[in-house]
């Protein structure tokens, strides 16, 4: 079996998450506690010193460790029907049990902020903490945009929440607001943002110096630690990293042959073992739609915060309509300059995979790279077929070696 | 066939005829299909459509298989394989209001799946509390309204919306009463006469209705009375079940049900407004928030007001709104010691399986 370098930069970053949990579990009692959903403006509450916990990231660390299904089994024991998210699911068995939960659980929150310009899903979720905990829940509402860009009154409604965001968290924290230090975060914030924008604009050197798998462990910093100092500096350890990979020619997938476009969110029990055939056949996956929705955004204004953050939270990728997504797609294809992508058609996340057919049909359109579709689910492993799956991507990759790479 | 059967028997067809069939049914009326329960149906109708609700079918032509995976609602699919196969011939277009992400996903797709069929989609807002939710919801009616103009080439005066918001009131109001006098039609009629509301121009559905609740038999009693809590039934099988198995369905918690037509729009003042303000005041579907207008409360209030004898959950399978929904309304129906029954609907009801469940279960609330 052929050995592939790892990044030992990641090794910083899962550090760095393990005392990111840490952390609130021991500040749990001296700070407020809020549970966000990954899209959300979380800058705000970091300005005003509250502990954020994503339970989405946490979902995604049950899974990672494989086990999430006994906690999405306890979950269904309650009632939800083994149809819904499963981060959702998930999170939802250990709260219900978390003696039986990594880490023991999340902290109890004493405050929810959930942002709904990822999907519908979180509403439900958070209603269910909310009623769970019994503890103020805070809807921020961004409608789904249609067009390339946002529309002026949609902008202004965001906004008006944003404001009312600030004035609720004033009193449900009894802190007040800080400007200056919301602006130092938000500089932070996009400081992060631009580096994590820079990381991944690597993958487009052939070899590529990160695979996706590489690029799942290293984003979590951008949507838990976004706006903290230790964000800005796992990410230019790992910045630096890569750059001397590149400078040496070392490729994360030595003897890369093919480069990939991933789509979707990670299957997170099966984070390397499932690339790794792609790893033995030289295919390396350059870029991907999931983690390239944290890079996408615009930096925001300092000197109109509002207004900028408003237009970024609209313009979230799985917000976006197909157009915009299947160009967004398309041009990571061309930048990243793949022969290939391979879609996950992820049972737990219908923005995600609803339109994938489309998008796959749209982006081929454009730019002509074949394509492998492949159903299973980010968390619950009882809807990956491995079998099933090994033979269709051995098939891929047995006709991406007849044509080398050469349809672009 | 006395003439409440004669009028039951026209609404019942209502629900199994094609849409393709639809103009000339009703010839003179311009059909537009729609999908969920935010559409501000009088705001199409202002401008010379007639909003039909598209149904899911049982029959699948295999058609929406190219675009939505199978872990997608039938109530999606359904409507994406009709349309393929060409059985929406006829409509003048499709719209579809912010609801959840299945509508979401199939307005998406719509445009560059069936591009000959134009889409209207509605933004609406999901937190109907939220500061400004109002004026965003009052500029997106606005610009549909800019839209319907350019489209039929005519202006929607606000005397044309007025007109139409008094006729789907006057809508409102005789299916208000139909749920108040629920317990007294067989379940399949209610199901037909509400279902029918959706499916026929206003202007002939009202005059009929009256006329039904003009006749309706005396209140039968002495069944299992039952709520029916649900997205959109658009099968009567469930309805038939119940019927067959000795029970009545006095009230409903459906997306398009007793709650949708709970209020009227104020015929005073801007007639926009009041369509933003309606939307705004109705108790919401699960796809929405509100923090003071709780469902579980309502279903609550729903059955000490009907005197029901239990619940039964009708929940489309994959559906993530209404899933996450049964969970919160099943403990507050445990605490309270409603009983109550899930039923899985899935593409083809499974007619044995439902009749064996139900027949269980009111046996099991021995009323």
């Amino acid at each position: 079996m052929p050995t592939y370098p790892r990044l030992q930069s990641l090794k910083t970053i899962n550090r760095a998450m393990e005392q990111y949990y840490v952390k609130r579990k021991l500040m749990a009692r001296l700070k407020p506690v809020a549970y966000v959903t990954s899209g959300a403006p979380v800058e705000m509450l970091e300005a005003m010193g509250v502990l954020t916990l994503y339970p989405e990231n946490y979902g995604a660390l049950c899974g990672a460790r494989r086990e999430a299904v006994g906690l999405c089994e306890v979950a269904e024991v309650a009632g939800y029907s083994q149809d819904l998210c499963s981060y959702a699911r998930g999170h939802i068995g250990a709260v219900l049990q978390p003696a039986h939960a990594p880490l023991n659980g999340l902290p109890k929150p004493d405050l929810l902020l959930c942002c709904n310009n990822i999907c519908g899903t979180v509403l439900k979720w958070y209603e269910a903490l909310a009623d769970h905990y019994d503890v103020p829940l805070f809807v921020l509402d961004v409608p789904f945009q249609h067009g390339p860009q946002p529309q002026p009154h949609a902008v202004q409604y965001v906004v008006a929440q944003l404001e009312a965001l600030i004035a609720w968290t004033e009193e449900v924290t009894r802190r007040r607001w800080q400007p200056k230090k919301f602006r130092q975060v938000l500089a932070l914030s996009n400081e992060t943002l631009r580096l994590w924008q820079e990381i991944r604009d690597l993958g487009r050197h052939r070899p590529s110096p990160i695979n996706a798998p590489d690029l799942f462990v290293a984003m979590a910093p951008i949507v838990a630690l976004r706006g903290t100092r230790q964000a800005v500096e796992v990410y230019r350890e790992l910045k630096a990293e890569l750059e001397r990979r590149v400078a040496d020619g070392v490729g994360a997938v030595p003897g890369e042959r093919h480069r990939l476009l991933w789509d979707n969110i990670a299957i997170w029990y099966q984070l390397y073992r499932f690339f790794r055939p792609f790893m033995d056949a030289g295919a390396c996956f350059v870029t991907d739609s999931y983690t390239n929705a944290w890079a996408a955004a615009e930096p925001v204004d300092l000197d109109d915060p509002l207004p900028s953050m408003a237009r970024t939270l609209l313009a979230v990728y799985i917000n976006l309509d197909l157009p915009s997504r299947a160009r967004i797609v398309a041009d990571l294809a061309r930048r990243f300059e793949v022969d290939g992508m391979v879609m996950h058609a992820n049972w737990s996340c219908k923005p995600f995979s609803l339109t994938q057919s489309d998008l796959q049909a749209a982006v081929r359109e454009e730019v002509g790279v074949p394509a492998l579709v492949l159903e299973a689910d980010m968390c619950d492993s009882r809807r990956y077929n491995e079998g099933a799956v090994r033979e269709r991507i051995a098939a891929f990759l047995e006709m991406l070696g007849s044509v080398d790479g050469s349809l672009l | 066939m006395s003439p409440y059967d004669a009028i039951l028997n026209d609404l019942q067809t209502l629900g199994e005829m094609p849409l393709r069939r639809w103009r000339e049914r009703f010839p003179g009326f311009r059909p537009l299909g729609f999908m969920n329960a935010y559409l501000p149906e009088e705001l199409f109708h202002a401008a010379g459509f007639t909003p039909v609700l598209l149904l899911h079918r049982r029959e699948d032509r295999g058609q929406a298989k190219a675009h939505l995976p199978g872990f997608t609602c039938w109530v999606a699919r359904s409507a994406l394989d009709q349309a393929l196969a060409g059985e929406l011939e006829g409509l003048a277009g499709v719209a579809f209001a912010q609801s959840c992400d299945a509508v979401q996903a199939l307005a998406d797709l719509w445009p560059r799946a069936v591009p000959q069929l134009p889409a209207f989609y509605v933004a609406m807002p999901h937190h109907l509390a939220a500061p400004a939710a109002r004026s965003y919801l009052l500029a997106e009616l606005q610009r549909l309204r800019w839209r319907l103009e350019e489209m039929t080439g005519q202006a929607i005066g606000d005397e044309a919306l007025q007109a139409s918001i008094a006729l789907y009131n006057r809508t409102r109001a005789l299916l208000g009463r139909l749920h108040e006098l629920a317990d007294r039609l067989p379940p399949p009629a209610l199901h037909a006469a509400r279902q029918a509301a959706f499916l026929m121009p206003k202007e002939l559905y009202y005059p009929l209705l009256a006329q039904l609740l003009e006749q309706l038999p005396p209140s039968g009693t002495g069944s299992p009375r039952l709520v029916v809590v649900g997205s959109e039934l658009a099968d009567p099988s469930l309805y038939q079940v119940i019927a067959e198995a000795g029970g009545r369905v006095v009230g409903d918690l459906l997306d398009l049900g007793q709650r949708h037509f709970a209020l009227p729009v104020d015929e005073t003042g801007d007639p926009l407004q009041a369509l933003a303000d309606h939307a705004l005041a109705l108790l919401p579907t699960p796809t929405k928030y509100h923090p003071q207008r709780r469902r579980d409360a309502h279903l609550l209030e729903t059955v000490r007001t009907r005197q029901a004898d239990g619940v039964i959950f009708a929940r489309q399978k994959f559906c993530e709104p209404h899933g996450f929904d049964y969970v919160m309304l099943k403990a507050a129906l445990d605490r309270a010691g409603v009983p109550h029954l899930l039923i899985e609907l899935e593409q083809t009801p499974h007619v044995g399986q439902m009749r064996t469940r139900i027949e269980a279960f009111l046996e099991m609330i021995g009323a």
